[in-house]
């Protein structure tokens, strides 16, 4: 048995995070066999639902209110089996299964994220759901700002492999570039690594080259774009993965070259984030923005 | 990391040369009096237009080996080509066949989707 690997994807909140984790370790599932505990670490507690088949998970946080404390929750009360195929009684398509947690977040405006994710983690490790039969361990964390709290996988030294989930947009650029600040913090002290950009393409122009060139400045690669397809929202409306709705469909071989690549990939890198002027003369280059003279900043249109 | 699906080893970074990535593909790969068929279609489906890959240059090598190596099955003959390859097959042509592939590389690195056939 190989060792357990604990990874994570984190990204922009709206960019597709959690439907690409998901439609990737389903892949990973399906056609290799993997054995994986998916931890959500999103407060919008979204990081399970295709491969439950539900709308969205009763979280660790939620039950442990109801219940008094975390101390009173037992571990199949907040980790559940993944459906059908996914399910480790099911083995007519795969020996592979996923089990499913959401660690749940603070009623908004209240309280911290993080106190959540940790609380979720300590739990989960305490009662044995990191069994040894598990090949991979995936969390899936919100990055538009790499708080402590949302760091709090990689602070903790959990995850040790990180996929940033982004596209060809600013923001999600942006993201991306602070998410590497946020490894690099504590690359030294606890070992995180990033593994690689996942674009998960918006179809604009020059997008996989503008990824490649920023996942090539930021030390790591651009490990595999993912164009965009109507089968991913089909199975979304479902709640399936696409390798569940269309396992011989285009989109479900892309998922599945993506799985065997993260399966395979070596390359985990302290990386080297970008200051923001380099991040802004690499949008430029690539015609997300256009440059403007020095003596047009703060100008309105109609004086530019 | 991953160029036109082959790993290259993390001891070699995350820039590996176009030399190495050529060499692997042309590995076992004889190219020679194949015909590289490509069609190209939207995201909704809708059929382009059919081009040739000439022959004698790394994409109409790079595209035989993807076709004879690839888990993708055919359809009609045809298979899917990922984007990811087809990107970096498009980036190493424009660097090594030059005019040969100018024009074919250009529409490559567009976002339609492209399906290859090799007889």
């Amino acid at each position: 048995m190989s060792a357990l690997r604990q990874i994570a994807f984190y990204g922009k909140g709206g960019i597709g995070k959690s439907t690409t984790s998901q439609n990737t370790l389903a892949a990973m599932c399906h056609y290799f066999g993997k054995k994986i505990l998916i931890v959500g670490c999103d407060p919008k507690a979204d990081s399970t639902r295709l491969i439950l088949h539900e709308k969205a998970q009763s979280t660790i946080m939620q039950l442990a209110s109801e219940a008094g404390t975390v101390e009173d929750l037992e571990l199949e009360d907040v980790c559940k089996p993944g459906a059908d195929e996914f399910h480790p009684d099911n083995n007519e398509i795969t020996e592979g299964y996923i089990m499913c947690t959401e660690s749940g977040g603070p009623e908004p405006g209240v309280g911290c994220a993080g106190r959540g994710v940790i609380t979720a983690i300590n739990f989960l490790e305490e009662e044995g759901a990191y069994d040894d039969d598990l090949d991979f361990v995936s969390y899936d964390v919100l990055g538009d700002v790499v708080c402590g709290g949302f760091a709090m996988p990689i602070r903790e030294g959990k995850a040790q492999e990180i996929y940033i989930v982004m596209s060809g947009e600013m923001m999600a650029m942006y993201a991306a570039n602070n998410i590497s600040k946020g490894i690099l913090k504590y690359a030294n002290t606890g070992g995180v690594r990033l593994a690689g950009l996942i674009c998960n393409a918006r179809m604009t122009d020059k997008e996989y080259d503008l990824a490649k060139n920023l996942a090539e400045q930021i030390g790591t690669q651009m490990i595999h774009f993912v164009p965009r397809s109507n089968h991913v929202q089909r199975a979304e409306l479902r709640r399936m993965t696409v390798v569940e709705f269309a396992p011989n469909s285009d989109q479900a071989m892309e998922y599945r070259e993506l799985a065997r690549k993260i399966i395979a990939n070596d390359l985990k890198v302290i990386p080297t984030p970008l200051e923001m002027d380099d991040l802004e003369n690499l949008l430029m280059e690539f015609g997300l923005e256009e440059e403007v003279e020095e003596d047009a900043i703060g100008k309105k249109a109609e004086d530019a | 990391m991953f160029v036109c699906g082959y790993h290259f080893p993390a001891s070699e970074g995350n820039n590996v040369s176009f030399d190495k990535v050529i060499e692997k593909v042309k590995e076992g790969i004889d190219a020679t009096g194949k015909t590289v068929t490509l069609t190209s279609e939207t995201r909704e489906g809708a059929k382009l237009e059919t081009l040739t890959v000439p022959e004698g240059t790394f994409a109409h090598t790079a595209f035989v080996d993807f076709y004879e190596n690839t888990d993708v099955q055919a359809k009609d003959g045809y298979k899917m080509i990922y984007y990811t390859n087809k990107y970096q097959i498009s980036e190493i042509s424009k660097s090594v066949d030059g005019d040969a592939t100018k024009d074919l590389c250009k529409k490559l690195d567009d976002m339609n989707l492209y399906r290859v056939k090799v007889a």
